[in-house]
């Protein structure tokens, strides 16, 4: 059988994978809003003086590095039920599993932003009488999180491409939805191909989206 | 009023500030100067506590700051503006925002009357046509009498000044000295470490000279730049001079 006739076998089921990426988009950006907030927040106390609350917070961090990313969504996926007594949707556990996972790699990506700034933007806003909580949000945050707009993008593709992991459990992203139909027709090479494509673009686009973003806020420079 | 009793400063075993005592009036302006390294700045960040003292006492206006927590160094900050030789502008914020971010969020003064106050102040330094620039659109000069306006914005009753003309180009070192001279004239409390000995001479009540941590001379302007007292401080004048 050849390539094409594989694909007009499934013609009708690719618009069912391309809609995978509405899944996969979701996961990814839920996951990056719980991974940025909990970054910031650790971030914060990794640099603060605080000593338990930065210790907590590089022990954070190197479990959720020193591990690897399947295991984990596994653990919360299939084991937490089992402790807590609750099941979880496989949506809930892919977006925990990401989210908190993507917040230990933010907290390095912003503490490296936070110690970009200039030191003299710390002593100034200090010299001024600014509170040390209203500092690091209207002044420091704000020029770090410029800084690392390029890193930061970066996280968000490998998080988009990293999502593909969560067809482990059943989530029906893109990935998902192309083994589905794979199954059902014994047939790899085409539905695998349209998911790969559409990843592909999914992911030229964020890039470009990314440089005309930083491009944009550049510009007050 | 501005005291420094017994002040002592280290930096693990490096000491640089010791033993200095001196007393800024209402009013006065105290032009500090000294050889690199001589421990000006750290004197300097010590008075509005960007430093912690490591012995000695700070009085401003009665009180001693070296006892003060957190909350009131607040107070500090308020009473005793401070200029950099890097400007130290925020980057991301307009001049206006530059010039209302600290009096709304500290002194919780209402945006208007804030702003009303920046044109104001932006006017007196000469810049009001920068309202609603961003700071990297402007030059040395105009980048430091922002700041100096923005230190201002806060009313301080005190004004200090970490080399404000060392980080400009030659052109740009006037149109700032102006500024600063102005200020004195209207009575404005200031110290200043500078290496612009004309602007000492010319502007200053009283010169404090610094060398290795310690204050070797305080004199007027007339007789310290006329008639130095100390050998380091004649051949320092003869380098600079
Ligand atoms: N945060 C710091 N940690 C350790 N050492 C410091 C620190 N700040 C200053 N020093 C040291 O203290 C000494 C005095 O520094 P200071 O900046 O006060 O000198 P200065 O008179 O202002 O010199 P310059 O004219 O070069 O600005 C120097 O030897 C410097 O290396
Ligand atoms: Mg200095």
């Amino acid at each position: 059988m050849g390539i094409f006739s594989g694909f007009s076998l499934i013609a009708s089921s690719i618009p069912y994978i391309i809609n995978g990426v509405w899944t996969t988009l979701e996961i990814a950006l839920v996951s990056a809003i719980i991974g940025f907030v909990l970054g910031v927040i650790l971030s914060l106390f990794k640099i603060g003086n605080i000593k338990i609350l930065a210790w907590l917070s590089d022990f954070y961090t190197s479990i959720f590095r020193g591990t690897p990313l399947i295991l984990q969504l596994t653990l919360v996926y299939f084991a937490t039920p089992q402790l807590i007594g609750y099941d979880i949707s496989a949506f809930l556990a892919a977006i925990i599993t990401f989210g908190f996972n993507s917040g230990a790699y933010m907290s390095e990506i912003i503490r490296s932003g936070i110690n970009a700034v200039d030191k003299g933007q710390f002593e100034a806003a200090g010299a001024l009488g600014v509170p040390y909580w209203s500092m690091m949000k209207d002044i420091i945050l704000p020029q770090a999180i410029k800084k690392i707009l390029p890193a930061m993008m970066n996280e968000f593709i490998t998080l988009t491409k990293e999502s593909a992991i969560v067809s482990t459990i059943g989530v029906l992203d893109l990935m998902r939805r192309a083994q589905v139909v794979a199954a059902e027709n014994s047939l790899y090479f085409p539905p695998l191909i349209v998911s790969f494509a559409v990843y592909y673009v999914l992911v030229m686009i964020l890039t470009i989206l990314g440089r005309l973003f930083e491009r944009r806020m550049s510009r007050s420079d | 009023m501005i005291k420094v009793d017994h002040l002592y400063k280290s930096f693990g075993n490096n000491e640089v500030l010791s033993d200095i005592s001196l007393e800024i009036k209402k009013g006065d302006v105290v032009a500090i100067i000294g050889p690199s390294g001589s421990g000006k700045s750290t004197l300097l960040r010590c008075i509005n506590l960007l430093e912690l003292p490591s012995k000695g006492k700070i009085y401003i206006d009665n009180d001693d700051i070296t006892t003060f927590n957190q909350r009131n160094v607040i107070k500090i900050r308020e009473k005793v503006g401070m200029v950099f030789q890097h400007f130290h502008l925020f980057p991301h914020k307009t001049v206006m925002d530059n010039l209302t971010y600290a009096p709304i969020k500290v002194k919780q003064t209402t945006k208007s009357e804030a702003q009303e106050k920046a044109i104001k102040l932006l006017n007196r330094v000469g810049l009001s046509d920068k309202v609603d620039s961003y700071p990297s659109r402007l030059s040395g000069g105009q980048k430091q009498r922002v700041a100096i306006a923005r230190a201002l914005a806060m009313d301080p009753e005190y004004l200090l000044f970490d080399e404000p003309t060392s980080a400009l180009d030659p052109e740009m070192v006037k149109e700032v000295l102006d500024v600063m001279m102005s200020l004195a004239k209207q009575g404005m409390t200031m110290a200043v470490v500078t290496h612009e000995m004309g602007f000492a001479n010319k502007v200053a009540d009283k010169v404090i000279f610094m060398d290795h941590g310690q204050i070797l001379e305080v004199a007027s302007p007339n007789e310290f730049f006329n008639h130095p007292e100390t050998d380091r401080a004649k051949e320092f004048l003869e380098k600079v001079l």
